[in-house]
């Protein structure tokens, strides 16, 4: 279906994720042409979702990187003339590390697998590896390579060096929270289950005393295209820059989103719903009348704060939770609006604070009752979406390519081509490269931020109402004052990116230790293993944890252009996900950069046409039709018309 | 509209290699045009045709043209999500077109499959008939054959420029997804956000409670009208 690769453009992108896809979808809308390029096989790079079998796909090409020998490919050095030098870009990701890998849901050979999704064969291949290094928490350096493997299971044979386990492997069984590390060729076994003995036969196989229902994880992997599992865990603030970018350049047409349905605290072991609106406070059976007046009046100050200095001028000096404490907010009410509403650090300044508060109770009620949007299908959309619009523009995509070199004009010092993995150059007059594309030479002074992200599938919500569809996000404050609040999100499988009856947790919060260690004590305090043994009460209580991952990313959104060595004028340089709830970092940088780019063309407007589907809402009243609350669509054909035609017109001239 | 109407909306793809007349065939099917002059597609996203299928059934569909990114073969996901249905088109005049059939075929089943996990209705168009030069599906028996073998429902000979079996064939796909449909008694989601640029925008289908998904689109809002907040709702006074 390819035929050869056009050789001139006006912008060659580097890159799929979320602000080089804004990028794309800006500039070719301006009539640009342009080449987006990614070198791995799926859209996103670090912003993309995946479903379980791809999941795992990922964690083993993340092995496979650090084992594999550098690709042959066709060499660039003859193709660079006398006036010209290179920059040669990095040849593998390192932008993850400290995969660590759990399956905890039985594993029983019993249930047939029946394998729906082509993309991997062999469901076993849970293992994982990853290019690490010692994370130290005062220093987090980029240097030292050891190889960590962990394995999830028990089995007979572990084969030496690729560390794959085959489910051929019978008798395995019980398979209840195990941990194993094997650094080198030795293997460090722990059982994190306390006291189980990881060879225990299973008790009472068949209970049904339990009549919680039963994942296996052959289930998990026979659903997996119902998974949608984000690599980054964020949501859409419903007044947020990239809500209302989607809104403005009708990219929004490609999504769908839900409400995110509750907020939670937890507090004293206890998981609770936060009242955030103005029903909420009054329906909550939490808080006394009092604390309800006490905390609406409050609320209503922040959202216009800026209009009563005289109430906050005084405390200026000090955090936001010292101030929260002259508010008379009892204990209960600080700690809903330091860690849930204005989701803030305790450290944070008074104005800080009420900043936070005041844009969380503006983005209340744009579309529901909280003030955050998910993505159906997961985060990982939305690139894609932009990455459609930019397409539909004429921008030309190729993914599985990579690039070799930046080739730069000595005498004017800009970069003029790249060469790609094919020998091929391809000349444009911009290039934005995102920051994991950068060779280490180019990025030798620049000291990373990491992300610690876990990734788990459960049986229960951790707060359990009326509707198992809830989507939830729970902030656990820090344990000790030397480490940052854990976020936590909680999708149900209404949201598409789990398989019915389970919940995907999402745990995030900027790493101080590698992600194990920063979250597995949040991920204890609100789970426990699943196993088939007889549980005491409290255990019950609590949803279980089927299948769990850790790893940390790369923050690089802290990095300043300059930072970066030797890089021409007309190279941009887009940063990987950064560690904050919402998208705002992303879409700044994207416009940021487009005016840097094209500071007269518009960012990213609306499409030429509206939509081809108009409404008749002009002779009827908006019909109340049959039991839904909707109005009809009805066609426009000559609207319709003109739609096919005049965007390409458009173009043209 | 009257209340016993049935409405349905699908969204269907056109798929094929470069050239081959998915546009054109779009152009003819939606607008009753041809234009002989070539153009790559730019800026187009859908079109929509809008059936009279019985007197009781209205069915819209949303045909999805591809844009750029499909020349080199990695189509967003974007692309695909929620599709009903597709035409995959060649060009009878060069076999190459016929070859890379398989290949989209291959590419749309790993990628989209309908809610039950049966794969989507596709017919195939041997386009650009009117050329008179169509060696390979001169044998009828063994093009039926092919589509058995790969899962097609139908294949058809089609003219964009000449308007021939264009009708014929979406009715064809309709007619299959409307058979379909009928399985897909999936859970509808509620509460799904579109946020539009334009017009409250509340799309949904009455009489669809067993339809489709994107029917569904619910609440949306109009730029630069912002709602009031949500949480000030009700205050009239005091603090
Ligand atoms: C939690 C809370 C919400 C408030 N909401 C409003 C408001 O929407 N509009 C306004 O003008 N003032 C509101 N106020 C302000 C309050 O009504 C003023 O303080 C009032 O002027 C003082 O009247 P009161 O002393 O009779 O208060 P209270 O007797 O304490 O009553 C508070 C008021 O809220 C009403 N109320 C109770 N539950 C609900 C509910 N679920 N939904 C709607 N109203 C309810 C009561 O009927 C009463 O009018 C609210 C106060 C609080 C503490
Ligand atoms: N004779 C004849 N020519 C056709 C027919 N359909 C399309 N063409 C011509 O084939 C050329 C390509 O048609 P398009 O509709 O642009 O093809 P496309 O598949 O949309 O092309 P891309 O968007 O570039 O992939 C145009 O010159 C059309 O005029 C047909 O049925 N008969
Ligand atoms: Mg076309």
């Amino acid at each position: 279906m390819a035929d050869s690769l056009p050789t001139e453009f006006d912008v060659i992108i580097i890159g799929t994720g979320l602000p080089e896809s804004i990028l794309a979808a800006a500039c070719s809308r301006s009539g640009q042409r342009v080449l987006h390029l990614d070198s791995r096989s799926y859209y996103g790079g670090n912003w993309a979702s995946f479903n379980f079998s791809g999941l795992l796909s990922w964690l083993k090409e993340y092995q496979q990187k650090s084992d594999v020998a550098e690709e042959s490919t066709a060499s660039w050095q003859g193709l660079i003339h006398e006036t010209e030098e290179a920059i040669t870009l990095r040849k593998t990701d390192e932008t993850i590390q400290h995969t660590e890998v759990f399956c905890y849901a039985n594993q029983d050979m019993d249930d047939k697998i029946e394998e729906t999704d082509a993309l991997q064969k062999n469901p076993s291949s849970l293992t994982s590896s990853t290019l690490t290094k010692p994370l130290d928490s005062a220093c987090l350096s980029e240097e030292t390579h050891s190889y960590v493997t962990s394995y999830e299971m028990p089995a007979k044979d572990i084969p030496k060096n690729d560390g794959e386990i085959s489910l051929e492997v019978s008798g395995v069984e019980g398979t209840l929270a195990e941990e194993k590390y094997c650094g080198d060729e030795t293997c460090r076994h722990t059982v994190s289950g306390g006291d189980t003995d990881e060879n225990k036969p299973i008790e009472e196989d068949n209970t049904d005393q339990l009549k919680r229902n039963r994942i296996t994880y052959s289930q998990i992997v026979k659903e997996s295209r119902r998974f949608n599992i984000d690599l980054v865990s964020k949501l859409l603030y419903s007044q947020g820059l990239l809500i209302d970018l989607l809104i403005k350049s009708n990219v929004s047409r490609y999504a769908e989103f839900k409400n995110v349905t509750r907020i939670l605290a937890f507090r004293e072991g206890k998981v609770e719903q936060v009242p955030c609106s103005r029903a909420d406070v009054f329906n909550s059976k939490e808080l006394t009348m009092v604390e309800k007046r006490i905390l609406m009046k409050f609320l209503t100050f922040c959202l216009d704060y800026e209009q009563h200095p005289d109430q906050y001028q005084a405390f200026m000096q000090c955090s936001f939770s010292e101030y929260l404490k002259t508010k008379k907010l009892t204990p209960n009410l600080q700690h809903f609006v330091l860690h849930s509403i204005a989701m803030t650090e305790s450290s944070c300044t008074t104005i800080d604070g009420l900043k936070a508060t005041k844009n969380f109770l503006q983005c209340l009620g744009r579309f529901g009752n909280t003030p955050f949007l998910f993505p159906l299908y997961g985060q990982g959309e939305i690139p894609q979406c932009f990455c459609r619009m930019c397409a539909v523009f004429g921008g030309i995509y190729c993914l599985r390519h990579k690039v070799q070199c930046l080739v730069v004009d000595k005498e004017s010092g800009r970069c003029k081509a790249i060469i790609d993995h094919l020998g091929q150059r391809i000349n444009a007059k911009y290039f934005i490269v995102e920051d994991s594309y950068l060779s280490e030479k180019t990025c030798s002074n620049i000291q990373y931020k990491q992300i610690s992200r876990a990734v788990l599938i459960t049986d229960q919500s951790i707060l359990k109402t009326d509707s198992d569809q809830q989507i939830s996000i729970l902030i656990v404050p820090p344990a000790d004052s030397g480490t940052c609040a854990v976020r936590v999100t909680e999708l149900c499988s209404s949201t598409m990116t789990c398989m019915k009856d389970t919940y995907l947790v999402h745990l995030t919060c900027s790493s101080s230790k590698t992600a194990r260690e920063d979250l597995e004590s949040v991920v204890k305090k609100l789970f426990t293993p699943y196993t088939e043994a007889a549980i005491n009460e409290e255990e019950l209580t609590k949803p279980r944890l089927l299948w769990a991952l850790y790893f940390n990313m790369r923050d690089s959104s802290g990095v300043s252009r300059s930072s970066y060595n030797g890089l021409p004028s007309n190279v941009y340089v887009c940063s990987g996900p950064d560690c904050g709830l919402g998208n705002e970092h992303a879409v700044k940088q994207a416009e940021t950069l487009f005016r840097e780019i094209f500071p007269s063309e518009e960012f990213c407007p609306p499409p030429p046409n509206p939509e081809d589907i108009i409404f008749d809402g002009d002779d009827k009243q908006p019909e109340v039709s049959g039991t839904n609350n909707i109005i009809m669509a009805k066609l426009d054909s000559s609207e319709g018309s003109k739609n096919l035609e005049s965007p390409g017109k458009h173009l043209e001239n | 509209m009257q209340a016993a109407h049935k409405e349905h909306l699908y969204k269907l793809l056109v798929i094929g290699d470069l050239g081959v007349g998915k546009t054109s065939i779009i152009k003819r099917y939606v607008h009753q045009n041809f234009s002989s002059h070539y153009r790559a597609t730019i800026g187009v996203d859908f079109a929509l045709k809008v059936l009279h299928w019985d007197p009781e059934t209205v069915v819209r569909l949303q045909l999805w043209d591809i844009a750029g990114q499909e020349r080199f073969g990695n189509m967003t996901r974007v692309y695909y999500r929620e599709a009903m249905g597709a035409f995959i088109v060649f060009d009878v005049t060069r076999p190459a077109t016929f070859e890379a059939v398989t290949k989209w075929k291959n590419d749309l089943d790993s990628k989209l499959s309908l809610p039950n996990g049966k794969p989507v209705s596709v017919v195939l168009l041997a386009n650009k008939c009117d050329q008179g030069k169509d060696v390979l599906t001169n044998n009828g028996l063994k093009m039926d054959q092919f589509c058995k073998e790969h899962g097609f429902v139908g294949w058809f000979e089609t003219s964009a420029k000449e308007n021939i079996n264009i009708d014929e064939a979406s009715r064809c796909l309709v007619k299959h997804i409307l058979a379909n449909e009928c399985d897909l008694m999936e859970s509808i989601e509620p509460d799904v956000v579109k946020p539009h640029l334009t017009s409250p925008k509340i799309v949904s289908c009455s009489s669809c409670a067993k339809s489709y998904r994107p029917q569904f689109w619910r609440a949306t809002v109009l730029e630069g009208q912002r709602l009031p907040c949500y949480f000030l709702l009700g205050f009239g006074h005091g603090l």
